[in-house]
């Protein structure tokens, strides 16, 4: 069972996370439910969680949204998307799970996570395997926008 | 000459943005480990003054690493920096022996207050 109550960690540390490191206030736009199967965006972040709740989280963005955020966080325009731009963005998400696996442990959910991969080129498809997403999209201004979906249940 | 600092995260942006914070500030930044294990080899090498180590990392997390450098050098000097700021994982990492905990992201100032307050320059 995906409840809302396991996204709302992910917001939550999404707001300090990006305001912390972009220095904007993000906006959170309108909460959704997705299928199990998605087309990513052009640029996404893929990360495992595993504990008492498991599944994955995806944080996807347009590339000209990752190379602002990149530029952002290495203090200078990127040329071409390389393996510090990568890292850059893989590190955001890294930084956003972590901060929402501590908030998820605070509520009882004692989880880990695994290190980001990142995944770049559109019309790609995603298996959530069997179980639907809740999506949360959450607005930078000037940066563009960052999707969260968080598929995560339960482990019996 | 400066005191030496040996950096551990998988992340290349990671390690980027603490040397430079590090250099800036005056550190030598005696290597780069990318796991625990290349840490805990690269300890015994070069003798470092201070370890950041990160958590999640492939090979070896980072408690762990903290774990084996404590056997090597009970006097090792190590700061956690990581996006796992959950309790039971400070707890873990002090109780392996860790000095400080500072949860990504962080602010520049954080990591030198804790590398000036533990090498006392």
């Amino acid at each position: 069972m995906m409840r809302v109550e396991y996204i709302n960690p992910f917001v939550s540390a999404a707001y300090s996370v990006l305001e912390t490191v972009l220095g904007v206030q993000p906006e959170k736009g309108q909460l959704a439910m997705r299928p199990g199967i998605f087309t990513t965006q052009q640029c996404s972040i893929v990360m495992g969680v595993t504990g008492k709740v498991e599944g994955s989280v995806i944080y996807g963005m347009s590339l000209a949204t990752a190379d602002k955020i990149a530029s952002h966080m290495i203090g200078q325009p990127i040329r071409t998307f390389d393996a510090l731009a990568a890292s850059a963005i893989a590190e955001l998400g890294n930084m956003i799970t972590g901060n929402a696996a501590s908030l998820l442990s605070d509520k009882g959910y004692t989880c880990q996570i695994s290190p980001p991969s990142i995944i770049r080129g559109s019309n790609v498809k995603i298996s959530t395997v069997n179980a639907p997403a809740l999506v949360v999209p959450m607005l930078l201004g000037e940066f563009g926008s960052i999707e969260i979906n968080v598929s995560l249940q339960e482990r019996k | 000459m400066g005191k030496r600092i040996l950096i551990t995260d998988d992340a290349l942006f990671m390690r980027v943005t603490l040397k430079n914070i590090l250099t800036q500030h005056g550190y030598e930044v005696a290597g780069e480990a990318t796991n625990g294990r290349e840490a805990v080899e690269m300890y015994k090498s070069l003798k470092p003054d201070l370890v950041t180590m990160d958590i999640t990392m492939p090979e070896m997390d980072g408690i762990s690493a903290v774990r084996e450098i404590k056997k090597v050098d009970p006097n090792a000097r190590i700061v956690m920096v990581t996006a796992m700021g959950q309790k039971n994982l400070v707890v873990e990492a002090i109780q392996a022996g860790a000095k400080d905990f500072i949860v990504k992201p962080f602010q520049p100032d954080r990591v030198i207050e804790s590398v000036q307050k533990l090498l006392g320059s």
